[in-house]
């Protein structure tokens, strides 16, 4: 019978450390300290109809590209600091520099540089969702297309 | 828990008449016999009489018109269109239900907010702009498109090859880019 | 021929004001004792037993006759005795004199009948015990001593099993016999 009456205090408690524990973990999500940077190397063609199991979870992203085949090349993933950078290797003697720039409203902004040797391809600064992505593609490469899925993860 | 406890413990359904033939039966014998459940008797026995005094003695009888004038003017009475609602939620609203209903409440909240975190794309509220955001492109003289796919939520930043085949891609170069 | 309370209820859901006056002339002394063993407090039980007949009325239509009349009638006076205890505790200024300042000042405590109540301080000191039962538990005390009703109804009334309304007494009674343990 006590434990009846102080059931609801208790449930009341529980519920403040249940609030206690999320705002812990908001907060940190506000100040995280790295970002983990996931590079996936893709190889897309036209040649056959195969599609890599490796790449299931990026199915529905790769097939609304309207190429018959993909087949992963390379997956890196390296952490780097806030306003750092990072370099990986691209298949085709390309590499892809990445620095994390800042984290407001659970989104990370990316400034991203894909290069051929010393000649920079593209520039560009990228707003994506804590754990998303986006694709980066079109570079040609041994008789297909490379396509790089960029995304990032606060940590 | 001896016998002469679980005497004890009985002799209050047993002055109230609330045990059977066959349960009433040992505790008067046990009762009779025995010196301290005797006083245990004889002490709530007193603590009734007690009560009976304190509570019955205090209620003065009641003249019943003046009473029911007073019932029928509250009957009568025109109410504030407030007064009913403040009624329903008093007798729904009750302390015990507040106090369960609270804690509900929150954790239900909680759950809630967090679901995005434990099933990703479910955000409380509809799914809250999961597309990339492209803020600043260079592509250094090449033709570049920004796509976006409504139903895998992706951005697609695509470089085209240059028209004087910088990049040569063979018998695919027809068919390079993304058709959406 | 005196009817009885379901016909005077199924009349007075008709409309028939003078059947709820004849409800109210059968219960309301003793809905008052009720009340004012729980409330300890003249006007305040005089209040709350008005306005749990006036709550009757406005409700006549919802009795569907599960229970019997009186069960409901006093399930809604010891709800509403209970909620005005507790908001008795949250506004202790309102707290009044309590009965007997009241009663004896006005010369109206019956002589004793009972003999165990002749020590002033004995009365003085069970009011003191009986105000310190949480509402839950002087509902129980109170139906089962002013009205002697089975545990049965009384579970009835307060809307709570035989076996809670056992356990509320035993423990209500343990607690009072120990505040009172010199006088009994």
């Amino acid at each position: 019978m006590k434990l009846a009456k102080i059931a609801p205090s208790l449930a009341l408690l529980f519920s403040l450390f249940l609030i206690a524990q999320w705002g812990v973990a908001g907060a940190a999500e506000k100040s995280p300290q790295l970002v983990q940077v996931t590079i996936r190397s893709i190889l897309a063609e036209n040649k056959n109809d195969e599609f890599d199991a490796k790449l299931k979870g990026m199915e529905q992203q790769l097939k609304s590209l309207k190429y018959r085949s993909y087949r992963s090349l390379k997956d890196d993933s390296k952490s780097v600091a806030w306003q750092g950078t990072q370099s990986f290797d691209i298949p085709g003697g390309r590499t892809l520099t990445v620095a994390p720039q800042e984290f407001q409203g659970n989104r990370i902004s990316l400034k991203v540089r894909l290069t051929e040797g010393d000649k920079p391809v593209v520039d560009t600064t990228v707003k994506i969702p804590n754990k998303g992505n986006f694709i980066l593609g079109g570079p040609p490469h041994e008789g297909g297309t490379l396509i790089l899925s960029i995304s990032a993860a606060a940590q | 828990m001896t016998n002469c406890e679980n005497i004890r413990d009985s002799i209050g359904r047993w002055l109230d008449g609330e045990l059977s033939a066959g349960e009433s039966e040992p505790v008067r014998a046990h009762v009779a016999a025995c010196p301290e459940c005797g006083e245990a008797r004889r002490q709530l026995e007193s603590l009734q009489r007690a009560l009976r005094g304190v509570l019955l003695t205090e209620a003065t009888p009641i003249e019943f018109m003046p009473f029911w004038r007073e019932v029928q003017r509250r009957i009568n009475q025109k109410r504030a269109w407030y007064e009913d609602f403040l009624d329903w939620a008093r007798e729904v609203f009750t302390a015990p239900r507040i106090a369960w209903g609270v804690p509900a409440v929150i954790v239900l909240l909680l759950a809630a907010v967090s679901l995005d975190s434990y099933f990703p794309g479910t955000r409380f509220g509809g799914s809250r702009n999961s597309f990339a955001s492209v803020e600043s492109i260079d592509a250094h003289g090449r033709s570049v498109a920004l796509l976006r796919e409504n139903e895998s939520k992706t951005t697609v930043i695509w470089l085209y090859q240059n028209e004087e085949g910088e990049n040569e891609t063979g018998e695919d170069s027809s068919k390079s880019g993304p058709t959406f | 021929m005196q009817l009885s309370d379901r016909e005077l209820v199924q009349r007075c859901q008709a409309g028939e004001m003078n059947a709820f006056q004849d409800l109210v002339s059968r219960y309301h002394q003793k809905v008052y004792m009720v009340i004012l063993g729980l409330l300890r407090n003249r006007e305040d039980a005089l209040d709350v037993a008005q306005e749990t007949f006036f709550r009757a009325y406005r409700k006549i239509n919802s009795f569907q006759g599960d229970s019997s009349f009186y069960t409901w009638i006093y399930r809604i006076a010891v709800n509403m005795s209970i909620d005005a205890q507790r908001r008795q505790k949250r506004n202790p200024l309102d707290f009044r004199a309590s009965m007997d300042g009241v009663l004896e000042a006005q010369h109206e405590v019956a002589k004793d009948p009972f003999g165990d109540v002749h020590d002033k301080e004995l009365r003085e000191k069970l009011v003191q015990a009986i105000n310190g039962l949480t509402p839950e538990h002087k509902a129980v005390i109170v139906l089962r001593t002013i009205e002697g009703r089975s545990y049965k109804d009384i579970g009835e009334i307060l809307g709570c099993s035989e076996g809670t309304v056992m356990s509320r007494l035993h423990y209500a009674r343990k607690k009072l016999q120990g505040k009172l343990k010199a006088f009994l």
